[in-house]
């Protein structure tokens, strides 16, 4: 009843999660055989959001506008390489703080007795598509400089804070009732 | 010669898994696994002595009602990986509940507009193509099952890990052999039984392998902030209103 691509396809996607699933395994066992007391600073690093006016000003064309007015190669060299740096360290932060966001959400949310699959799924969605942006920001700034991609960087920035606002409001929310039940 | 080896070899390996589960006491905590390999056990040994001692055709009748209720059985492995793994994550349990059960129903839902569109296949299909699909079935379930197991994180136990793994990538083989074999020549097909028929060993040694003791499951070794947090308040908050009422009790009774 299944076709041969189908079969193919359902075999390697298994094939690839269990061996994901067997890796995460063996790492697991290896860090616990050889687990600090100290914590790693980036895994208790929390980092702070850009405000949206700073996305908006690593973006804009304004300044490289303002450089080109000095007709000076050397400058606008600099600053073109320093800019896509700051808007490529923006794209990472971006990306760990929305790791941390949903890590964060996972963890609460693999012991509540009140999940709502609708919100799941929501939430999941906005995960995978922010992701998604932070790979084609970073592609796109690679290749054409950050001043092209203003619209999708502020759009990442926006739906970043709303996913950050989603996961405040969830665990307010469930926090709440499971408050009221226990009392 | 080389089928005789494979099949007592995988008796004598089926052996010494239910033997070690009984003896670490696996058994009780995994009993739809261990269910499952003794009934395959109870499978090989029927066939071994049907093969050769009844007609062949009866052979064929046995291996195939056989083998349908080994996939039955083997249902409530995934049940069980779902049962054991998830039964500190309550979120995650419901999630997956939802999951599953959506995957069911678009399982079901593709199979009736299949026939639907093809009725001689309720005819024509063989006990092969049956067992295909219902395997391609559990292997989406299996999908699903780790998917939302990695998602959220779950830690898995030595044990629960090499069930989970081990009848993973058995319904991943057993999905591309059966669907490859009814669309190839028969000697390419006479080489992938062979394969398909060896292979069940190396599973049956990784089973063993990661089955050999008990080793418990990691429970949930970190604690949420967020509700540890709530306790904190809520007890705060119980002893508040505790005193509240001595108060008052004191200021109704002056």
């Amino acid at each position: 009843m299944i076709g041969i691509p189908t079969a193919l396809l359902l075999g390697t996607i298994l094939l690839l999660l269990l061996l994901f699933v067997a890796a995460r395994g063996s790492m697991d066992a290896r860090e616990s055989s050889s687990r600090s007391d100290v914590p790693l600073l980036d895994d208790e690093a929390v980092i702070d959001p850009c405000p949206p006016e700073f996305v908006a000003r690593i973006f804009s064309p304004r300044d490289w506008e303002f450089v080109s007015e000095t007709k000076s190669p050397q400058l606008e060299k600099l600053f073109r390489r320093e800019r896509k740096l700051v808007a490529l360290a923006w794209v990472h932060q971006t990306s760990l703080a929305v790791r941390r966001i949903m890590r964060e959400h996972t963890q609460a949310a693999r012991h509540s007795h009140d999940l709502q699959f609708a919100t799941e799924s929501k939430l999941v969605l906005l995960y995978a598509e922010l992701m998604f942006l932070c790979g084609m920001l970073f592609l796109a700034i690679q290749s054409a400089g950050p001043e092209r991609v203003r619209g999708l960087a502020v759009y990442a920035g926006t739906l970043s804070q709303r996913l950050a606002q989603a996961q405040h409001d969830l665990k307010a929310i469930t926090a709440g009732r499971e408050f009221h039940s226990a009392s | 010669m080389l089928s005789q080896l494979v099949s007592w070899s995988c008796i004598a390996l089926e052996s010494v898994l239910l033997f070690r589960g009984l003896r670490s006491k696996l058994g009780s905590r995994y009993p739809a696994f261990y269910t499952y390999i003794s009934f395959v056990l109870f499978q090989d040994l029927l066939c071994y002595f049907a093969f050769r001692w009844a007609p062949h055709l009866l052979y064929t009748y046995i291996y195939w009602i056989t083998e349908f209720l080994c996939i039955l059985l083997s249902c409530g492995i995934v049940l069980e990986v779902y049962r054991v793994g998830l039964s500190a994550y309550p979120g995650t349990a419901r999630i997956t509940r939802k999951v599953l059960g959506l995957v069911f129903v678009v399982a079901l839902a593709k199979a009736l507009v299949s026939a639907a569109n093809d009725p001689r296949w309720w005819l024509e299909a063989t006990a092969k193509d049956v067992a295909g699909t219902l395997r391609a079935v559990q292997g989406v379930a299996i999908v699903a099952l780790v998917s939302l197991f990695l998602f959220y994180a779950i830690p898995f136990g030595r044990n629960l890990r090499g069930i989970l793994v081990g009848y993973g990538l058995f319904v991943c083989w057993t999905v591309i052999c059966l669907t490859l074999s009814s669309s190839v020549n028969d000697n390419v097909h006479a080489v992938l039984k062979n394969l398909y028929q060896s292979s069940y060993p190396v599973f049956l040694i990784f089973w063993l392998v990661h089955l050999w003791s008990y080793q418990t499951n990691p429970a949930s070794e970190v604690e949420v902030p967020l509700e540890r947090e709530y306790e904190r308040i809520a007890a705060a908050t119980r002893r508040r209103l505790q005193d509240a009422r001595g108060q008052l009790a004191k200021v109704v009774g002056s």
